[in-house]
């Protein structure tokens, strides 16, 4: 589902961010990105978004190389990708109905389209109840859930979440943790860049660790780090 | 169906979240399309009067009381003779005479008092194919006076020169303001349309990370730049419609001999062409403002 090859991204003043940097993660594995501040983790899932090109090697994304995609077709890459933040990127004028619907409007769905699928969605992390919040009137947690909606809405085969869990507390933490794996057991695959070693730990998933932009370990069924420090 | 609704309401939100600059922005834009509308009006209707004018371009030539006829005729001939000439015309003192009487008749501002003797000369009229050729003519003209033959030459084509003067300076300098103006309006709209895109930034991220077109993240402000333009355009018709009446009359009576009035189809030729500009610069500003924003 995402492969790279030998992949370099350097930034102007020579900064290595990744270096020869070759994955291969299946369709429907939930994997872990791991690393220290500025070990290329953001850089990794920004390439994955062609939100920048590597300099040099190769990515396939739902088996398109998406380094030689022309730009206009960018946004159906897009199209099979949603995307988590740590900052949930919710618009804070729209309901909690208008945000999930908002990314079905975007890529032309009709009203019908939308009046059946955000529901469902919301049932699914459970904000039935709350389709016509604000943001500012949920928890972190709630929000959180909101921006996972929206990011699966559209049933894209991959999932990509930076820091989903970076802004709330542990208990909160896992009530979505446990979200992303239904999606993950719904066959999407996903992931997922944190900092988080109890969740890490906890979810014994397959672990990519990335350090000054290397992969330093890949392994299945890990923990955040072999001598990790809590 | 769905999408223009959507790029609808929402490039009239835009327009409406942040009025003043909107408003300001029409404004400027109103004001540059009003100029045009004026350049294309004074140049069209000073295009009109020089094709009226160099087709009745005369130079008179009055003759001595006592020149030869034999004289007059071969001075005739020779004039004929010149490429920029296309028709002389020898009028006697009393056909002149008569003339004067008739144009007297007309306009009460005039009266003849006595009509007994008739100081008048006789005189060759001389019709040029092109106004710009008149004083090299009338210059070679002046070398006979006194020579027994011509008195005196009369070059009436001032009135030509002066507004083919006026033409060419309103053609450059009225190019040139428009220019100028065009530049303003289209930075006006371009800060317009950027203030818009800052407010909906965040709107635009998620947009991008769900995957929508470019087109359909451009196509809400490029509408809203061609709102401006419209509304825009629409003031100025608006003033022009009002204004044109006494404007005209004033020039009229200003330039006097010109009988200009302009046609239905001009008119709309002219709306067509303000609100063409309008939408122009209005889109093409709201366009550069977008790309600019997106290419970050």
């Amino acid at each position: 589902m995402i492969k790279t090859i030998n992949v370099n991204k350097s930034y102007r003043g020579s900064v290595h961010a990744l270096r020869d940097v070759s994955i291969d993660i299946a369709k429907g594995e939930f994997v872990f990105l791991v690393g220290p501040s500025g070990s290329g983790k953001s850089t990794f899932i920004r390439l994955m978004l062609r939100e920048e090109t590597p300099t040099s090697g190769e990515i396939y994304v739902a088996g398109k190389n998406i380094g030689q995609l022309a730009s206009w077709k960018v946004p159906m890459l897009r199209r099979n990708i949603g995307c988590v933040f740590q900052d949930f990127k919710l618009l804070p004028n729209k309901t909690v109905f208008e945000n999930v619907g908002f990314a079905l409007q975007v890529i032309g769905r009709s009203k019908d389209v939308i009046a059946k699928q955000v529901p469902e969605i919301l049932d699914l992390v459970g904000l039935g109840s709350k389709s016509h919040h604000l943001p500012d009137e949920l928890s972190g947690g709630e929000q959180q859930r909101v921006s996972i909606a929206r990011a699966f809405v559209n049933r894209p085969q991959i999932l990509l979440a930076d820091e989903p869990t970076g802004n709330l507390d542990p208990a909160t933490s896992v009530d979505i943790m446990k979200l992303l794996d239904r999606i993950n057991r719904t066959g999407t695959t996903v992931l997922m860049a944190t900092h988080d070693h109890a969740i890490v730990d906890a979810m014994r998933r397959r672990v990519i660790e990335l350090e000054g932009g290397i992969v330093v370990r890949d392994q299945e069924r890990g923990v955040y780090g072999y001598g990790a420090q809590v | 169906m769905r999408r223009l609704e959507y790029i609808g309401t929402t490039a009239a939100q835009g327009f409406w979240r942040n009025p003043v600059m909107s408003l300001a922005s029409t404004f400027t834009v109103g004001l540059m399309l009003l100029l045009f509308a004026f350049f294309l009006a004074t140049d069209r209707g000073l295009q009109a009067a020089v094709g009226v004018l160099e087709s009745k371009v005369e130079l008179a030539i009055f003759l001595e009381d006592n020149a030869r006829v034999s004289d007059v005729l071969a001075l005739r001939a020779s004039i004929e003779a010149d490429p920029a000439v296309s028709r002389v015309d020898y009028i006697p003192k009393d056909q002149a005479m008569a003339r004067l009487v008739d144009i007297a008749a007309k306009r009460p501002d005039i009266q003849i008092v006595d009509t007994s003797s008739n100081p008048l000369q006789d005189s060759l009229e001389i019709k040029l194919a092109h106004a710009q050729d008149a004083p090299r003519v009338a210059a070679s003209l002046r070398e006979e006076v006194g020579k027994g033959i011509v008195s005196d030459v009369i070059d009436n084509p001032q009135v030509v020169d002066k507004l083919l003067t006026i033409t060419r300076v309103l053609s450059f300098g009225g190019l040139a303001v428009l220019a100028m103006m065009l530049i303003v309006a289209l930075f006006v709209i371009v800060n317009t349309i950027r203030i818009a895109v800052h407010a909906r930034r965040d709107e635009i991220e998620i947009m991008k990370l769900v995957g929508a077109t470019d087109w359909f993240v451009r196509w809400p402000f490029i509408l809203e730049g061609m709102l401006v333009g419209a509304l825009g355009a629409v003031a100025a018709t608006l003033v022009v419609l009002v204004a044109a009446g006494p404007v005209m009359g004033a020039m009229v009576n200003f330039i006097e001999i010109l009988p200009l009035s302009f046609g239905q189809t001009f008119v709309w030729q002219l709306v067509g062409s303000v609100f063409a500009l309008a939408l122009a610069v209005g889109g093409g500003g709201a366009m550069l403002s977008v790309r600019a924003h997106l290419a970050k």
